[in-house]
């Protein structure tokens, strides 16, 4: 790093450094075989997924997919809406019912 | 005889596979080996004039797959290297006169007279890319540090590993050191890491490969010439010979150095992560 580059305090990417990155991604997307309508359409289904247990902020929600150490993923950041969240067994004193399964209830609050 | 049939493909066009196989089939040949070339681009004939052999043509490949002649007779030999034979491709058919069995059957006659037989792959990926890969043992990749030639370079690493081919080898070719340096080109470990292949040689950008398709003479022939020298290289290391790569992106000057110490230009590129990818 320079001296300038320093001061500045921010690091360049070179336009190399930038193929790199975006002909990751592209690779990925023509090896899966997945356009932004699939892309699109996971993201939804995720959304369904996870707007049954928290309150997620849909608007900021990003998906991608990318190249890291040498596996293709797919990453979802997902932010969630500042709520408190709280967890009811049902029945209380028994959160083990005789079938084996958990029971209970999630309680959401906005947090003021 | 034990012999080897090695294609030369890309995807792209234009990134170097006619002067790839004119070049490592020239020096092959050059270490004593058999070799044929193979033009296997019908219609786009041009590994003929860059080997300089093109007013020698009678017969061409689709005249032997048709059985209009022998195989010995449209088998042009090079008279400056005794041990090379081009087989032309046809000039006025197109890539569809040749299926792929009658190619595979090719490659089994030219099995039989060869050490080596080099086939150079028609741009794309349809029939004639297929035709050109069907017989071969090995494959050979060229590509070119930019996005368009990467991309389609990982296009037919997936075809050939599809077409249940051993994994290719990549040949980068026509990099520019000094664009490396500035850091405003892909360097050898970034296309490597990205394709997940292994390398047979870098081959510098060089004008003289201009001069030398101008002459038809290959650039092997000329020792001043850099990429003449790295295909020289990389075709002892397809010979099985432990060949050093030669580092591209030398030191920049102490001025140089000094300019990007004070922040002028791009940081250094990582040599040691470039010397580890050679090894």
């Amino acid at each position: 790093m320079g001296v300038f580059e320093f001061m500045v305090g921010r690091k360049k990417q070179t336009p190399g450094e930038l193929a790199k990155e975006r002909l990751k991604v592209v690779l990925v997307h023509d090896r899966l075989k997945v356009n932004p309508e699939v892309l699109e359409m996971i993201k939804s289904e995720l959304l369904l997924v996870i707007s049954r247990r928290l309150d997620v902020d849909e608007q900021n929600m990003q998906i991608s997919l990318a190249r890291e150490s040498g596996w293709d993923t797919i990453q979802a950041n997902v932010p969630i809406k500042r709520q408190k969240v709280s967890f009811e067994w049902d029945p209380p004193s028994h959160p083990n019912a005789n079938d084996g399964v958990m029971r209970g209830k999630i309680h959401l609050e906005e947090d003021e | 005889m034990d012999s080897r049939i090695i294609t030369i493909t890309s995807g792209k066009g234009g990134v170097g596979k006619t002067t790839t196989t004119a070049n490592l089939g020239t020096a092959l040949a050059m270490q004593g080996k058999k070799v044929a070339v193979v033009d296997a681009d019908i219609g786009l004939r041009n590994l003929d004039a860059i080997l300089g052999l093109e007013n020698r043509i009678v017969y061409d490949l689709v005249d032997v797959v048709e059985g209009q002649c022998r195989l010995r007779q449209a088998l042009i030999k090079d008279r400056r290297t005794p041990s090379l034979f081009l087989l032309p491709a046809a000039q006025t058919r197109d890539k569809n006169a040749v299926n792929s069995v009658q190619m595979e059957q090719l490659c089994q006659q030219l099995r039989q007279e060869f050490d080596f037989v080099l086939i150079d792959s028609p741009a794309g990926i349809e029939q004639g890319f297929r035709n050109a890969i069907v017989g071969a043992d090995e494959i050979v990749i060229v590509a070119n540090p930019e996005m368009a030639s990467v991309r389609d370079a990982d296009r037919i690493i997936g075809l050939v590993e599809a077409a249940g081919k051993a994994e290719p080898r990549l040949i980068l070719n026509r990099l520019r050191p000094e664009m490396v340096r500035r850091g405003d080109m892909m360097d050898v470990a970034d296309v490597l890491e990205v394709l997940g292949i292994g390398l047979l040689g870098i081959v510098p950008e060089d004008e003289m490969i201009i001069i030398a398709t101008n002459k038809g003479e290959p650039a092997v022939y000329d020792k001043s010439s850099r990429a003449g020298r790295a295909y020289l290289s990389a075709a002892q290391r397809i010979m099985g010979e432990e060949v050093p790569l030669e580092d591209m992106v030398e030191s920049p000057s102490l001025l140089e150095r000094f300019r990007r110490m004070l922040g002028f230009g791009p940081a250094m590129p990582d040599e040691k992560r470039l010397r580890s990818q050679s090894s």
